[in-house]
């Protein structure tokens, strides 16, 4: 489920990487790095999670390498908005390299990490991560990559002036459901009720992840010639591969409550 | 749109073009011409299409006319700035004075929207104390509204257009945030940025009449480019697209291809209505109320041509100010080169704002000024390598191999009101068979030092920018204003606050011409917002029965 979820998250910044590069005409060769990388992440989620032909040292570095380019990535896109006339302004923020984009490369990236080294073990309810239970580990991991996307998401329905009132569900249901996810991280062992309503907030927020899509197909249409015009729309208008990485951020927090639920036990 | 299709009106039997569709209609209410209408209006742009949709919502009956045709953006506008000029109004006028206008592009338009359909969207609030020059600053003259009521009203145009613009805005009093964000600037307007930058002025990115998000029916900006030839997508915010289809659903009337020649006056001093011409023949409609919107041309010239015997010297004229006070903005750029390519003609044309020489009053001369990024078309670019440059030949060619490479700024300033400058009727008569106007023109000395400022400003900008080849476009204007101004004094002025003329009572002005000043900024939002204050006011005036 953990390595799904990183190849989910490889799988959307592939693609949104892709897109958003190519806009920006691949104006400097590093903007190629993150279509290998993210492909490369897809391709170890996708061997962990299902067949695991790849032995598990090489699928690891290739999560280690998705991690590093993204933390790179950040570097340079917080360069690429301090460069501009006023640095660290709104319209920077809004037009220049989104800053939190990249680190979704390292979110994919440390979460297969994770993954592999839980499959390792025959006692995951007894597993560390930089000496906290891995369970409460990635709770509270996924909780912040999910706060992250949500500031982007904020972001970007600013900079759209959330013209259509759907626009606030990415900045109203997400948060809710990383609240949940911490609470789970830090709160004392013994809760074994299940955690119901923290999996119900995660799977909505993962079925908006999905939706989005729809809407954000929707968006395209609004934009001049609509889908006849996708050649440039798609490219322009609301990033169709952005959404889901709500999806795959709150299935790894779901991976997470399981871990955290044989902690309990 | 051939020529026979721009002589045969659109907007009648029932219907009026919808300017959302490609050949799409949108059901239209009409008047009889024996019918007194409320409100006739002579205009549909920033003064006209304003008010005819606030008057028609308020529940009054409206028709509205213009002289040129009512257009669909999506049909009938070419990326050609040759073919667009058909947005302006080019009909014959003669001018003189000691600096001739320029009559065309900068400062007119012939279509339903009128020129806001070709303006360059930026949509600035007056600083509050351009609204009392005279008393406060020593120049100009007062306008008899106080600033708090006037940027209440600009609340309501920017959210009326849904203004793009930043968040936070560097210059005067507090205002809300625009309720678009901005448009990203592009390399020209970032050069403008650094540029002020060095030169130790704030900047901020243009707050525009293009969305930069959908709304309504409005699809957002795609930085296309040629906003000042017609929007051909509607995310401008023009009247067009967004007055003038709320005031046919609210009732009103548009007559398209109908020159309204003459505003006739009754027994009392009361006009009965006005002639104008359509398909061919001259037609009287009857109306309770005449307001006329033709801008700080066409205005004067009606009023003048609707002279008669019981107003010899034309229509709301006793003070004999009809005409005068006419006022243009200084509209010089300079221009440079820069290293990297900068396709300055990608986005709106003006994306970049710095309002530093209106706010700042250490300055040896009166008025303030706006500096702008600006990115001409090719064929605007050759005109002014041409014009400005004299270059000629292979010079010429040379010149424009470097279109890509080139960044520049404009200046939007202060012109002074003077008694001199002035709107006059000529003897010669145009295809109507109307007296073609005079327009005299000639800079102030103020206006002169305003402008060596300005481009000395721009100048030190660019350099700071690290462009090279840095040139002077000396003679430009734009935006004209003036020529019935208001003011509280009968004798001084033409129309009072509301812009109710002072000699007849049911004939009215909205539109630039009643500016007593023309302030620093570009003037559509001030026209619109002065329309909804008229609205405002008339509906005032109707509910206690003095209309």
């Amino acid at each position: 489920m953990l390595h799904g979820a990183s190849a989910m998250l490889g799988a959307s910044v592939l693609a949104d990487s892709a897109v958003e590069h190519y806009r920006g005409s691949f104006d400097n060769p590093g903007m190629y790095t993150p279509l290998v990388v993210s492909a490369v992440t897809m391709a170890a989620g996708i061997d962990g999670a299902s067949g695991q032909w790849l032995p598990r040292r090489m699928r690891d570095g290739m999560y280690a390498l998705s991690g590093a380019v993204g933390a790179i990535g950040v570097g340079f896109h917080t360069y690429n908005v301090l460069r501009r006339p006023g640095g660290l302004n709104w319209l920077n923020a809004f037009y220049a390299a989104p800053i939190g984009a990249p680190a979704a490369l390292s979110l994919a990236g440390a979460i297969g990490l994770a993954a592999d080294e839980i499959a390792e073990t025959s006692h995951p309810d007894r597993l560390k991560l930089f000496g906290i239970p891995v369970g409460r580990a990635l709770s509270a991991f996924t909780a912040l990559g999910l706060m992250g996307t949500v500031s982007e998401a904020g972001l970007m329905h600013f900079r759209g002036s959330f013209q259509n009132p759907f626009m606030w569900l990415p900045v109203s249901l997400p948060p809710i459901a990383a609240a949940l996810t911490a609470k789970a991280a830090i709160e004392p062992a013994g809760e074994r009720d299940g955690r119901p309503m923290t999996r119900s907030w995660l799977w909505l927020t993962s079925a908006m992840g999905i939706a989005g899509v729809g809407f954000h197909a929707f968006g395209v249409s609004r934009a001049m010639g609509g889908w006849r015009n996708w050649s440039q729309n798609v490219v322009d208008g609301p990033p169709l591969p952005a959404p889901p990485s709500f999806s795959a951020l709150a299935i790894a927090a779901l991976a997470a409550l399981r871990l955290r639920d044989l902690e309990d036990a | 749109m051939s020529d026979f299709e721009a002589s045969t009106p659109l907007a009648r039997d029932g219907r009026a073009p919808n300017v959302f569709r490609e050949g799409g209609w949108t059901p239209m209410r009409q008047y009889s011409e024996t019918e007194e209408v409320d409100f006739a209006i002579v205009g549909t742009g920033a003064g006209g299409g304003t008010l005819a949709a606030r008057l028609a919502e308020k529940g009054f009956s409206v028709v509205a006319f213009d002289a040129g045709p009512f257009f669909r953006p999506l049909e009938d506008f070419a990326s050609d700035e040759e073919s667009q000029s058909k947005l302006y109004w080019l009909d014959e006028r003669i001018v003189d004075g000691a600096d001739p206008l320029v009559m065309g592009g900068n400062n007119s338009g012939k279509c339903v929207g009128g020129s806001t359909v070709h303006f360059a969207m930026v949509s600035l609030r007056f600083r509050p104390e351009h609204f009392k020059a005279r008393t406060l600053l020593g120049y100009g003259a007062d306008w008899p509204v106080d600033w708090r009521e006037m940027w209440g009203y600009y609340d309501q145009v920017e959210r009326a257009l849904s203004i793009s613009g930043p968040l936070s805005y560097p210059w005067g009093p507090a205002r809300p945030a625009y309720p678009y964000r901005p448009h990203p600037m592009n390399a020209c307007a970032q050069a403008m940025a650094v540029g002020c930058e060095h030169m130790g002025m704030k900047w901020a990115p243009m707050p525009l009449a293009t969305v930069s998000a959908p709304r309504g029916e409005s699809p957002p900006c795609v930085q296309r480019g040629f906003c000042r030839f017609g929007c051909s997508t509607n995310a401008k915010q023009s009247a067009l697209v967004v007055w003038i289809p709320r005031a046919l659903k609210a009732g009103a009337e548009v007559r398209d291809l109908a020159m309204v020649g003459r505003v006739e006056l009754g027994s009392g001093g009361q006009v009965t209505g006005l002639h104008y011409h359509r398909e061919g023949a001259w037609r009287f409609q009857k109306a309770k109320n005449v307001v006329v919107a033709g801008y700080a041309i066409e205005t004067p010239r009606l009023l003048l041509n609707s002279a008669c015997p019981d107003a010899p010297d034309g229509l709301a004229n006793s003070s004999g100010l009809v005409g005068k006070y006419l006022m243009t903005q200084p509209n010089q750029g300079v221009f440079g080169r820069t290293k990297e390519e900068s396709r300055w003609y990608k986005g709106p044309p003006i994306l970049c704002v710095s309002e530093h020489w209106n706010y700042c009053d250490d300055k040896n001369f009166p008025g303030g000024y706006t500096l702008m990024s600006q990115g001409p078309m090719p064929q605007e670019w050759v005109n002014i390598q041409v014009g400005a440059r004299k270059l000629w030949g292979s010079d010429l060619r040379h010149a424009m191999l470097d279109y890509n490479h080139m960044v520049g700024m404009k200046v939007v300033g202060e012109g002074l009101p003077s008694v001199h400058n002035s709107v006059t009727l000529a003897d010669e008569v145009d295809q109507y068979g109307l007296r073609i106007p005079r327009i005299t023109y000639s800079w102030t000395e103020g206006d002169k030092a305003l402008i060596a400022h300005s481009m000395d400003q721009m100048q030190g900008c660019l350099e700071g920018a690290n462009a090279t080849d840095i040139f002077r476009q000396e003679q430009d204007t734009n935006h004209l204003n003036g020529t019935a101004r208001m003011g509280d004094d009968p004798r001084t002025s033409v129309v009072n606050p509301d812009g109710r003329t002072w000699d007849h009572p049911n004939l009215w002005v909205c539109d630039g011409s009643t500016f007593p000043t023309t302030g620093g900024v570009n003037p559509s939002l001030t026209i619109q917002a002065m329309a909804l204050r008229t609205a405002d006011r008339i509906e005032a005036l109707a509910a206690r029965g003095e209309l």
